[in-house]
């Protein structure tokens, strides 16, 4: 592809796939999220880090209206998501994870891939029921995906085993490829590298890397900083509910107050 | 005024029992989180044990009371601690639930074998005589009512708020994975729980008794009016269970007196589904309210059984097949009939199965709409001669109106609740096709129906009516196998597996969920139909309450999520009463019995079972199937 037309493309792209604007939210007396405004870029992967109870999820869950607002605004390309339903925000193309694998337990690991593909399918009820050619060839369709997904992550082999059966590296890939087969417009992930040991982290970097490469925007919660600085393009810092950096990994890294509220101070770093 | 005080009184005795049963209720939801329905049971095996020494054997009643009391006591601790005990660790609550259903079923079916379908009464403890209170008359048995009923009452609550082991069961209720790991024996606790509510039930039982007639499916009443109290009055509370049993009583004996004796639980029904919507969780609020969601995480959905494809389409065909060739080999009406019904209940099992098996929606009440689509249809074809097939229409669309109606209780509901909801439902039906005699002919039923005919063709006879029935079934299954192993069926497991996780990909639950409800309605409307075309005849426990247990039943011996095994659990509980004679008084107790051992010791039902058999027979010896752990390695593109 030529430069400029590359160059043409970023220009229009330039509006951000997701802003967050002002995001406030209190639990009883204590203000979990205070005015945080963020933005993820297109073909980028977000990243937002900070220690535990920082209200990562929170913000997450803020963003899906899986939690009410006090008051902000998310805009996800270009609409207010204020009051829709989480799966009128899927619907969008705004696909998200949840920080505990919910792999649809009862369900085989291809079909658990397959059900992500159910926002993009065009046939009804009826015309599987009568089992008539175009939702055959749909079924089919799906089915294929699903399986380059699995091969995706090397759980082809493991097609047909119960998704709850898979060890908990598998189950959280399993997840994040689910969510990939929706074909999202913004791919939110909650903590994809929560309980995973350091040979599962390198393989969702790889993973993270690869669905950059395919053009899909990413959200990325996570403490983990060795998978952020890894991957991300763009890092947001939040901590006790508030943003106190953002920036390129490179430049989070030398931040002061990141390594003050991620180590502590050299005070307590010591003790 | 008199008058009224008079039936406040009856109302207060009946009222107190309730009570009593719902704080049974109250007591087991809390320490364990899972509504046990089989009190009733107990309460009714408790009075018959109590008539049958102190009457039949002449045994002074006091004596008598007590040992019927004591051995109910140890029958019912036996049975929780080798099935309710055992189930909570493995089972969803809501299956706990079904499966509490299957042990009311089963008692009612022993009281069946032991004692017959006569109706005993009691003689009163204190003699005929009432007490006469100026122009008011007040039997003396409601004093016994009211004095056992404050005894109880006060007993449980001196053992939970002031005893150790009232320490342990509180704690169990509040979180028995901690109370667990601080050395409380949280199985014994769910046992005692049991117990007590066994005891509180069996009490119950024999004070009443003198003051009604027993029979053995009068448990069923009893575990049903406790329920509605207790949900009435806030099911994690023991002041609403006693609330809700008071004004349950005084409500229903209310209505009796001044409305009709036939619209009383319909009466009582109406204001339990008026609280469920205008307060789910009762009109008082206990503190443990959200124990239902926190226990249910852990336990995962079973896996259903498959056939490999390569099998399914060979065997099905084979299936069909044999299917077609049946009655030329079976001559006997009999059987033919036995498998007649089979065929038709196996079109509600099918909807029932896409309901719970595939959308996790529990429902006790699914004979509710046989019943809508039965009498519907026969209505119409008696006093209009409409076309039977107009009929089976007609019936389907007042199901669905109904069902429209009453989703919109059941789409906020979920688990205990929603089977809650459904039961009361088809109570509510049972009652109407009681009351309502110009259209249903009351509790004699209603006669008359013409046999099912297409254009003039009548299928009068049980061999033209088998193929009818096996067409039907063939199409609908063919078409719901389409659907399910489609994204509608995937999406409905996605549904019943985590509703959160199946919104958050795109799947709208709410709108799947009326689907799969509506379909279950259509097929329960369409075998009602095909019911009452086929016997020219339909009474209420046809297709009552009873029905509705025994179609859970069927469907979970069978095997859910499959579709097929619906089949196999109707087959099996229509079939062999009919083939074995001697055997049909034993078929409430077997259905009962069948159903709680299959939720214990065969989770993927016959069907399961015979696909289990299958595959190995067809696979070649030495061929296990071979699963190492997974490695994942996520390839660069």
């Amino acid at each position: 592809m030529a430069m400029t037309g590359d160059h043409a493309n970023a220009s229009m792209e330039q509006a951000s796939v997701l802003s967050a604007r002002h995001l406030t939210k209190s639990f009883g007396g204590l203000k979990a999220i205070n005015d945080v405004s963020f933005d993820a870029a297109p073909n980028q992967v977000t990243a937002m880090i900070g220690p535990n109870g920082a209200g990562k999820t929170t913000v997450f869950n803020l963003i899906t209206n899986i939690l009410s607002k006090d008051a902000g605004q998310v805009r996800f390309l270009g609409r207010d998501l204020a009051r829709m339903s989480a799966v009128k925000i899927a619907g969008l193309g705004l696909i998200r994870t949840f920080q505990s694998a919910r792999v649809f337990p009862g369900m085989t690991a291809i079909e658990n891939v397959m059900v992500g593909g159910h926002r993009l399918a065009s046939h009804s009820g009826a015309s599987q029921t009568l089992w008539l050619r175009g939702a055959r060839n749909e079924e089919r369709r799906i089915l294929r995906r699903a399986e380059e997904m699995l091969e995706l992550v090397g759980l082809a082999p493991f097609r047909d085993t119960h998704a709850t059966e898979l060890p908990m590296g598998a189950q959280k890939l399993l997840e994040v490829v689910r969510a990939l087969m929706a074909q999202p417009k913004l791919l939110c992930l909650d903590e994809p590298a929560a309980g995973l040991n350091d040979t599962e982290t390198q393989e969702l970097a790889n993973l993270l890397r690869a669905i950059r490469t395919l053009g899909i925007p990413v959200l990325i919660v996570e403490h983990n900083m060795s998978l952020v600085m890894n991957v991300a393009d763009r890092v947001v810092v939040i901590d006790s509910g508030a943003i106190i950096a953002k920036g390129t990994p490179s430049e989070i890294q030398n931040d002061s107050r990141v390594i003050e509220a991620y180590l502590g101070s050299e005070n307590d770093a010591a003790s | 005024m008199l008058e009224f005080l008079q039936i406040c009184i009856g109302g207060l005795v009946v009222g107190s029992i309730y009570a009593a049963i719902a704080l049974g209720f109250s007591l087991v939801y809390r320490v364990t989180g899972a509504i046990n329905l089989s009190q009733g049971g107990f309460a009714i095996i408790a009075a018959m044990i109590g008539y049958t020494l102190g009457v039949s054997f002449g045994w002074p009643l006091w004596v008598a009371i007590r040992a019927a009391v004591g051995v109910t006591v140890a029958i019912g601790t036996m049975i929780g601690a080798f099935t309710f005990v055992p189930a909570l660790a493995r089972l969803s609550n809501a299956n706990v639930l079904m499966l509490t259903a299957g042990l009311l079923t089963a008692i009612e079916g022993a009281a069946l074998v032991v004692w017959g379908s006569q109706p005993y009464a009691m003689p009163p403890f204190s003699g005929e005589e009432p007490l006469v209170f100026g122009p008011i008359r007040v039997p003396t048995q409601a004093f016994w009512v009211f004095g056992a009923t404050a005894l109880c009452i006060a007993a449980l609550w001196f053992l939970v708020a002031k005893t150790k082991l009232g320490k342990g069961l509180r704690a169990c209720a509040e979180n028995p994975s901690a109370a667990g790991l601080m050395g409380i024996d949280v199985p014994r606790m769910t046992l005692l729980s049991f117990a007590l509510a066994t005891l509180i039930a069996a009490i119950a039982g024999v004070i009443i008794a003198p003051t009604t007639s027993l029979q053995f499916d009068t448990g069923r009443l009893f575990t049903i009016s406790g329920f509605v109290a207790a949900a009435i009055g806030g099911i994690a509370s023991f002041p609403g269970a006693i609330i809700g049993g008071i004004f349950l009583g005084l409500a229903t004996q209310l209505a009796t007196a001044y409305i009709s004796s036939l619209f009383s639980t319909a009466i009582a029904l109406l204001i339990l589904l008026a609280v469920l919507i205008w307060r789910p969780s009762g009109l008082v609020r206990g503190g443990a309210g959200k124990r239902q969601d926190t226990r249910d995480e852990a336990k995962a959905v079973g896996h259903a059984a498959r056939l490999p494809v390569s099998l399914a389409w060979p065997l099905a065909a084979l299936a069909i097949v044999i299917a077609v060739l049946v009655p030329f080999v079976v001559t006997d009406n009999g059987i033919l009939s036995g498998l007649v019904i089979a065929g038709i209940l196996f079109m509600t099992l099918m909807g029932l199965d896409v309901l719970m098996g595939y959308a996790g929606q529990v429902s006790l009440g699914q004979a509710g709409f046989m019943a809508i689509g039965g009498y519907t249809s026969g209505y119409f074809s008696i006093n209009y001669e409409l076309a039977p097939v107009l009929a089976i229409f007609a019936g389907i669309g007042v199901s669905l109106v109904c069902a429209l109606v009453l989703s919109v209780v059941t789409l906020r509901l979920r688990g205990l609740y929603l089977a809650l909801a459904t039961l009361a439902f088809g109570l509510l039906v049972d009652s109407c096709a009681v009351g309502f005699l110009d259209i249903t002919g009351g509790p004699s039923g209603l006669v008359g129906i013409p046999s099912f005919s297409v254009a003039g063709f009548e299928f009068a006879t049980p061999r033209s009516m088998y193929y009818v029935v096996l067409a039907l079934d063939v199409v609908i299954l063919l078409g719901l196998a389409g659907a399910m192993r489609s994204g509608f069926g995937r999406a409905l497991k996605a549904i019943r597996s985590d509703q959160m996780a199946a919104a958050a990909l795109g799947i709208n639950t709410v709108r799947y969920k009326l689907a799969a409800f509506m379909i279950s309605v259509t097929l329960a409307s369409l075998a009602g139909s095909m019911y009452a075309f086929f016997f020219n005849f339909l009474s209420p426990e046809m297709v009552g309450t009873g029905r509705s247990l025994e179609l859970v039943a069927m469907l979970i011996v069978g095997g859910e999520s499959t579709l097929v095994g619906g089949l196999l659990g109707a087959l099996l509980l229509t079939l062999l009463p009919t083939v074995f004679q001697p055997l049909a008084i034993y078929k409430t107790f077997a259905s009962g019995a069948l159903l709680v051992a299959s939720f214990l010791y065969l989770p993927q039902g016959l069907y399961g079972a015979v696909v289990q058999m299958t595959i190995r027979l067809v696979r070649p010896r030495g061929e296990a199937p071979k699963e190492s752990a997974p490695k994942t390695t996520a390839r660069a593109l």
